[in-house]
């Protein structure tokens, strides 16, 4: 709505006034809200990226692992105890709610077993087949901690952008746009205000 | 929910040794497919696969699997996570804080 298109009068100035109120509280609500989330993310970030560096690590360890079990085992023999196991990380997700922004928790339930609970016969594998399935439990276990923390980043970044999209359009496009508004009213009645003395000096004038 | 974990053989063999049910084996030309029916699948909380295989997935689909939340997509090997992450930070807040 351009700033000349509003009715000159008393009670559009005064609503105006009205919505440039609520629109300088509702943007420094949203400045507040923009910094808090700001914050958090930093916070977030630090332990991003510690977990990225681990998971990497991981990775490199399980895949060495299994590619020694593969080299002396041989790979049908990796492949028929990995279909061997039977018990199957369960992942139950809740929410967490960061200042409004509704981030998931990951919880995890036995991925690191005992040896003997794994469900494959000890005698009939080698201890190098062992040691990569302890390998990618510890990856499976850090993949569950990356995919908490990357999707809570992910979530508040999403929502400091838009945050911050509506800080920008109050504070550059709305806070603006009525503030000539107003100053186009108020001159426009006070102008009125003048025509209408001259009419009345005329008028006197005419009678007199 | 369960891990789901998709890619060639030699990457998925490893995530059945720790007990992962949900393992899809697919080459090149199953992938796509694969990965959409994971998406539609409601009880796969997060999806395990390798970068070099999510690179070769359409840009559309790829660009839908990171702002996926529910399953949450890790990438494994290279650094491929990172660098989406890094765009998004620089886009979000401006600045490179990935460093």
């Amino acid at each position: 709505m351009g700033a000349t298109e509003v009715k000159p009068t008393r009670s559009e100035l005064i609503e105006i006034k009205k919505k440039i109120k609520l629109s300088e509280s509702g943007h420094k609500l949203l400045k507040m809200k923009r910094d808090g989330l700001i914050l958090e993310f930093f916070e977030i970030l630090n332990q991003a990226k510690d977990v990225r560096s681990e998971l990497d690590a991981a990775y490199e360890e399980a895949n060495t692992k299994i590619g020694i079990a593969k080299a002396v085992e041989g790979t049908i023999s990796v492949k028929s105890t990995a279909f061997a196991l039977s018990d199957e990380p369960d992942i139950e997700l809740e929410s967490n709610n960061i200042m409004g922004v509704v981030v998931p928790k990951i919880k995890s339930t036995s991925v690191s077993k005992p040896m003997n609970k794994r469900g494959y016969g000890i005698l009939g594998t080698s201890s190098y087949i062992d040691e990569a399935a302890e390998a990618y439990e510890i990856l499976v276990e850090k993949i569950i901690l990356a995919a908490e923390i990357e999707t809570t980043i992910k979530k508040l970044l999403d929502d400091i952008e838009k945050t911050k999209r509506r800080v920008n359009a109050l504070e550059f496009k709305v806070i603006p746009e009525l503030t000539e508004s107003m100053t186009f009213i108020k001159l426009r009645l006070e102008e009125m205000e003048r025509e209408n003395t001259f009419r009345l000096k005329k008028i006197k004038d005419k009678a007199e | 929910m369960e891990l789901a974990v998709v890619g060639n053989g030699e990457f998925v063999t490893g995530f059945r040794l720790a007990g992962i049910r949900k393992v899809h084996e697919a080459n090149d030309n199953e992938l796509e497919s694969t990965v959409r029916s994971i998406l539609e699948d409601p009880k796969v909380g997060i999806l395990i696969m390798h970068e070099n295989d999510l690179k070769k997935l359409p840009e559309i689909l790829k660009l839908k699997l990171n702002e996926s939340v529910e399953p949450t997509v890790v990438t494994l090997g290279g650094t491929g996570e990172s660098s989406n992450l890094r765009d998004k930070i620089k886009q979000s807040v401006g600045v490179d804080l990935w460093k």
